[in-house]
């Protein structure tokens, strides 16, 4: 290719979409301007089959081919909500919506799918039929979940889905992928240590909650450093610590922990799940107090099936010479796992650039990165669902 | 290839010499009648020539293609030392050192490249010249940075440099490699933990280097679980704890520390170095008592190149048909120091379903040795070739 022409006249378009759509942000499954937007630019381009209200929010779509003796459909799917950060970006397009902002790139990935199903209602040359997806609720409320349980692989017969995210840091435009696990299961955990509370200067009196839960703490450390295999990868975070008090002289009765588990292989996953559940409750016990362990699975892991990262990563080498087939694995979680659970497919990260991390403040979408996306999208459903003739 | 004829022939002397290394064991760089037998071979082959005494105990042999019009010169390197283990296999041709013991298959190793140099020697069909490289020291004394150190590289003017290991729990006479990073850098820990001793019933009046040492334990955890980039590949272990005093009722003036860092990559290297300074002298700190850390850098991270790589799998395909990815080793491995020095390879060939290397029941599968010998042939023939 390397860039479909039609994606250079399409750019200025897109950038607008990107840039209206990062103006009103929208969280969860509370998208209704998004959704609105998202569905009213289908309908623009011709297309006809819409389902919206998948999933509450999330829309389906469809695009047959110019001949469908392939019998297939492939699935591409955007996501499209946003983060409860206020923006810092000052841009002219910097979001409307109070303590809401996309900065994870959703508004890109939405407009990027959008560019591509214009592209590919007005060309339809493939033989075949394409499922849009547009999902909702991809920041902790499992919005692919939904979707799938909702039947989103049979009622549209999708064959193989794919899906892409932006990667602040790779040059934009640039593709990397990898076969098998490309991104972490994230469970949560939440733990109440309960003891005696008391006068702090009668500590014999109470049982200290705060000293149990320091030793959890230290404790849990040695998942990642004593039970893991060194060659696989584990993470194991206490982010939240709080005592049922906030004064100077009071032993709390009960502190609650909470925090996450990334793992990369389910086999660690279960392990990590086994000795957290272990070495909480036999802490607990040294220090005289209970534990009462919440531990819930989030997004599995996100793996990529070999041959479909093959398909993806020639895609993306016809688009951006020089993809990285290899790219480290990491340890955020994507519920483009639940997707990926029910159909073989892949996950490719598209390079922006320069520029701050996915959920900071001062995060934006580099709308350079679109026509490579496009591309990408139309040359995965081209050379997936090749012309009859 | 697969397998060259004369290896089938060879076969039965091959497994003679290894069985008689077996049978005679010798530790780090005290390999005096393994050299010696190794050197007397070498010249009954009609190596063009054969130096004793590198890296001290070490061999090196020379030979001569049948051109030499290329300039290439490659080296093939195999360890001869064996393990501080009591053997327990019950072979008739076991152990004669009590607490001596080929655990680790360096008798396989020496005996297929001294197959190897046979086969090389009576046809030198190849455009080049080999270096037979046997080191002593592999387990742990750095006998191939000895070699390295006494100018081998350049006297030999070696080029490129490969390497095989056995590997338990791979099929008999598989291959697996990988390129890049492979075998971990291996670091040693020692620290002095110095308090101030007094009577176990006044603890009050003792700085206690019991408590400072268990929280230095426990802090030293979160180098792999706060520190290292999850992706990476590290292992922080203490191994042993030494107080000052074996009493009941006396609070140690002094407790020794020895334990092992293993990493991957130079970055983390360079990470574990700061962190396991800075966590000691800290922690120390905080309950008025002092650590001294010696960081001992030891083995590097064994890292293979890439082309090297892809050749030596090749080779490895023609002998057996099967080369896989092998899986990153936390273990350390001294040929590392020669991969530092030149490009090359290391291999791992599969010793079948047998006991785990530094196992006393583990022993060397025979049955490799044609396999083991035909790789090597074919790193010199193939990377050398006749005109």
């Amino acid at each position: 290719m390397p860039i479909k022409n039609r994606f250079a006249d399409t750019h200025a378009d897109i950038t607008a979409w990107r840039r209206h759509l990062h103006t009103i942000p929208e969280l969860m499954f509370d998208l209704p301007q998004t959704s609105a937007f998202v569905a009213d630019k289908l309908r623009s381009f011709g297309i006809t089959d819409i389902t919206t209200g998948v999933a509450e929010t999330g829309i389906v779509a469809v695009i047959e081919g110019k001949t469908n003796t392939s019998g297939r459909t492939i699935g591409l799917r955007a996501d499209m909500d946003a983060l409860p950060i206020s923006e810092a970006t000052g841009l002219d397009y910097a979001s409307t919506h109070p303590g809401k902002m996309h900065a994870c790139g959703h508004d890109g990935h939405t407009a990027i799918l959008l560019g591509a199903a214009q592209y590919l209602a007005e060309t339809r040359n493939f033989d075949g039929r394409v499922a849009l997806i547009f999902q909702p609720a991809e920041e902790g409320g499992g919005g692919g979940n939904v979707m799938v349980e909702e039947g989103l692989m049979d009622r549209w017969s999708i064959d193989e889905v794919y899906g892409l995210h932006n990667m602040p840091g790779h040059p934009v435009g640039a593709f990397a992928i990898r076969t098998g696990a490309l991104l972490a299961a994230a469970d949560e955990f939440d733990i109440t240590v309960t003891g005696q509370g008391g006068h702090a200067a009668a500590p014999h009196e109470a049982i200290d909650t705060n000293l149990a839960a320091a030793h959890v703490v230290v404790a849990l450390q040695s998942i990642a450093s004593r039970n893991v295999d060194p060659i696989k990868q584990v993470v194991v975070s206490v982010c939240t610590l709080r005592s049922d008090t906030d004064s100077h002289n009071v032993l709390p009765q009960t502190v609650r922990l909470r925090g996450t588990v990334r793992t990369l292989d389910p086999g660690i996953r279960d392990l990590a799940q086994e000795r957290l559940q272990a070495i909480v409750t036999h802490t607990c016990a040294a220090y005289q107090c209970t534990a009462d362990i919440d531990y819930r699975r989030g997004y599995p892991i996100t793996v990529n099936a070999e041959d479909n990262t093959g398909f993806a990563a020639d895609a993306a080498e016809k688009v951006t010479p020089g993809v990285d087939r290899n790219t480290p694995p990491i340890m955020a979680g994507e519920d483009f796992s639940y997707m990926l659970n029910k159909r073989p497919g892949a996950y490719i990260m598209l390079g922006n650039g320069d520029g701050p991390t996915v959920h900071h403040p001062m995060y934006n979408f580099n709308d350079d990165a679109i026509p490579a996306g496009c591309s990408w999208f139309a040359e995965m459903v081209e050379t997936r669902l090749p012309s009859a003739g | 290839m697969p397998v060259k004829n004369r290896f089938a022939e060879l076969h039965d002397d091959i497994t003679a010499w290894r069985r008689d290394l077996h049978e005679h064991p010798e530790i780090l760089f005290e390999t005096h009648r393994t050299s010696a037998t190794v050197a007397e071979k070498l010249r009954a082959f009609g190596c063009d020539e054969v130096v004793e005494g590198i890296g001290r105990t070490g061999v090196v042999g020379v030979i001569k293609g049948n051109t030499t019009a290329s300039g290439k010169v490659i080296g093939l390197r195999a360890d001869m030392d064996a393990l501080p283990i009591h053997e327990q296999t019950g072979v008739e041709y076991a152990s004669k050192t009590p607490n001596a013991m080929h655990a680790c298959g360096h008798d396989g190793h020496t005996a297929m490249l001294l197959g190897a140099a046979q086969y090389l020697a009576e046809t030198r069909n190849f455009d080049g010249t080999v270096v037979v490289i046997f080191q002593p020291a592999e387990e742990g004394g750095g006998g191939g940075r000895e070699m390295c150190k006494d100018g081998m590289m350049d006297r030999w003017g070696i080029q490129e440099v490969y390497g095989m290991h056995n590997w338990p729990g791979m099929p008999a006479g598989s291959f697996g490699i990988r390129p890049g990073p492979f075998f971990a850098a291996t670091d040693l820990l020692e620290i002095e933990v110095e308090g101030l001793g007094g009577h176990a019933a006044k603890p009050n009046e003792t700085i206690d280097t019991m408590v400072v040492t268990a929280q230095m334990i426990t802090a030293l955890q979160t180098i792999v679980s706060r520190n290292a980039d999850p992706i990476g590949n590290i292992v922080v272990s203490i191994t042993s704890i030494e107080s000052s005093s074996k009493a009941f009722n006396v609070i140690p003036q002094r407790v020794n520390l020895l334990g092992t860092v293993r990493t991957l990559s130079n970055d983390l290297r360079d990470l574990a170095e700061k962190r396991v300074t800075e966590i000691c002298e800290g922690i120390a700190a905080t309950f008025g008592a002092t650590a001294k850390v010696n960081y001992i850098r030891n083995y590097p991270v064994m890292v293979n190149h890439d082309e090297q790589t892809e050749f030596a799998a090749d080779v490895a395909r023609s002998v057996s048909g099967q080369c896989d990815e092998a899986p990153l080793v936390m273990g350390g491995e001294d040929f590392a120091f020669m991969l530092e020095e030149r490009p090359g390879a290391y291999i791992l060939v599969g010793n079948g379903d047998t006991a785990m290397v530094h196992h006393p029941l583990y022993n060397f599968n025979d049955d490799v040795i044609p396999v083991g010998c035909s790789w090597w042939a074919g790193i010199a023939e193939q990377r050398m070739p006749m005109g």
